[in-house]
């Protein structure tokens, strides 16, 4: 019994300590006081403050910035790059097409001339051609009717010496027979 | 009715005492201040969690404006060579603007112990005095003093060490007066609702007047000057000169 008699003190006197330690007046700092253990804890705040404010604000952010402005720039010269090849692209399109149209007039001349070479060499040719057989047909023209007249000289001689022999029914001198005789066919020649 | 400004509550205190730096105390000031610096870091780490090159979130965006923001302000006034200064600006400015602006969730700002301004005016004061030998040499900072004739010596001294009393008190000065006219304001405004209410006879009027009805409302109004107007002012005011003399230091 006196064992938790002084156990139950014991605790009230603890109680008693505690209870008067919370109701102590409290204490403060004069209003305009220089504590030097505040100066240099605060010293001490401000620098440890700037660290944690550069490696928790300025380092991250500034990381994410010079990541994005890489990324730009790397989009940017992408769009260089790929501008200038679209430029020699552009420029050697040009220069095939110009090529191209070169060529095409070249062909074209070069088709004109031998058509037009071609079609001389066929117009020479042919009027040749026909003068040669103008002067063919002409020959043969003049030939048939130096046949036919001769033809006729003699069938008309012939047929008239007859008609006449048998008109007259009298021998006519031959030399006068010859003579009428041309003297007809002239007339019928130049009919 | 009696009304006391205190500075910071000490909650704890080493029972001995350390040569020429006291006590060892925990205090108010600095236990805020640890929870300003919780807020700063939690917000960076929120801000910056879950970063993207495209496609970015508003709160990515706010975070790179928030940078940008820094870079313009330090490369803007200093040149593009004090860009390793934009870390340190920033947290003097963003340790200034939530120490003075956590006194509206009823906390005391770290900002109202001259102790903190102190603190930073000396690192600033250092900085400058750094940059001034860096740009002129020992002997070259040494000669400064006595331009333009050597007469004129120890204004010049004074006049060197007024800029890092000036950069703490204008803060600090600006912060605890927020703080004195509040609690005058408060206790002014208690007394007179007391007094009002007061007016009322029988037991109401005398249960009412316990309440200070008046203390809602006004105060509120002149903490948007006292608190925010102020805190926001003195953070930029306070990094615009850091910014200004160490910029200026480096001329010449």
């Amino acid at each position: 019994m006196a064992e938790h008699q002084e156990l139950i003190n014991a605790m009230l006197s603890i109680t008693n300590v505690l209870l008067t330690a919370g109701e102590e007046t409290p204490r403060y700092q004069e209003l305009v006081t220089l504590v030097p253990w505040n100066f240099i804890a605060q010293i001490l705040n401000l620098f440890l403050q700037m660290f944690l404010i550069k490696k928790f604000l300025f380092k991250p952010i500034r990381e994410v910035l010079e990541k994005r402005k890489a990324k730009a720039d790397a989009e940017i010269s992408d769009a260089v790059k790929a501008k200038e090849e679209a430029l020699a692209m552009k420029a050697e399109y040009e220069q095939n097409m110009l090529e191209a149209r070169d060529k095409a007039n070249a062909i074209l001349a070069d088709a004109t001339k031998t058509a037009s070479a071609k079609s001389d060499e066929i117009l020479k040719e042919a009027s040749a051609n026909a003068v040669a057989i103008k002067a063919k047909a002409e020959k043969d023209i003049e030939q048939e009717k130096r046949k036919a007249v001769n033809e006729l000289k003699e069938e008309i001689g012939g047929m008239a010496m007859e008609i006449a022999g048998k008109v007259i029914e009298r021998e006519i001198n031959e030399e006068d027979h010859n003579k009428l005789i041309n003297e007809f066919i002239e007339k019928v020649g130049e009919a | 009715m009696e009304i006391s400004v205190n500075g910071a509550k000490i909650y704890y205190e080493l029972p001995f005492d350390i040569p020429i730096l006291g006590r060892l105390q925990i205090n108010e000031t600095l236990v805020v201040s640890w929870i300003v610096m919780l807020l700063i870091t939690g917000l960076c780490i929120w801000l910056t969690h879950d970063l993207k090159v495209e496609n970015i979130s508003k709160r990515q965006a706010f975070a790179e404006m928030l940078v940008e923001a820094a870079d313009n302000f330090v490369v803007g006034n200093m040149g593009p060579k004090f860009k390793y200064m934009v870390p340190f600006v920033a947290a003097l400015f963003s340790t200034s603007l939530v120490s003075n602006l956590i006194s509206l969730t009823g906390l005391r700002s770290p900002t109202a112990d001259l102790s903190t301004e102190a603190a930073w005016a000396i690192v600033v004061f250092t900085m400058i005095t750094a940059q001034k030998i860096k740009t002129s040499g020992v002997g070259g900072y040494l000669k400064g003093f006595t331009t333009p004739i050597a007469v004129m010596t120890p204004f010049n001294v004074l006049s060197e060490l007024a800029t890092p009393i000036s950069l703490a008190c204008r803060h600090f000065g600006n912060i605890l007066s927020g703080i004195v006219i509040n609690g005058l304001i408060y206790a002014a405004l208690a007394v007179a609702s007391k007094a009002l209410l007061g007016l009322i006879p029988g037991a109401v009027g005398k249960f009412l007047s316990c309440i200070p009805i008046l203390d809602v409302g006004l105060p509120a109004i002149l903490s948007v000057y006292f608190d925010w107007f102020t805190g926001v002012m003195q953070a930029y005011i306070f990094c615009m000169l850091t910014v200004m003399y160490i910029a200026n230091a480096a001329e010449e």
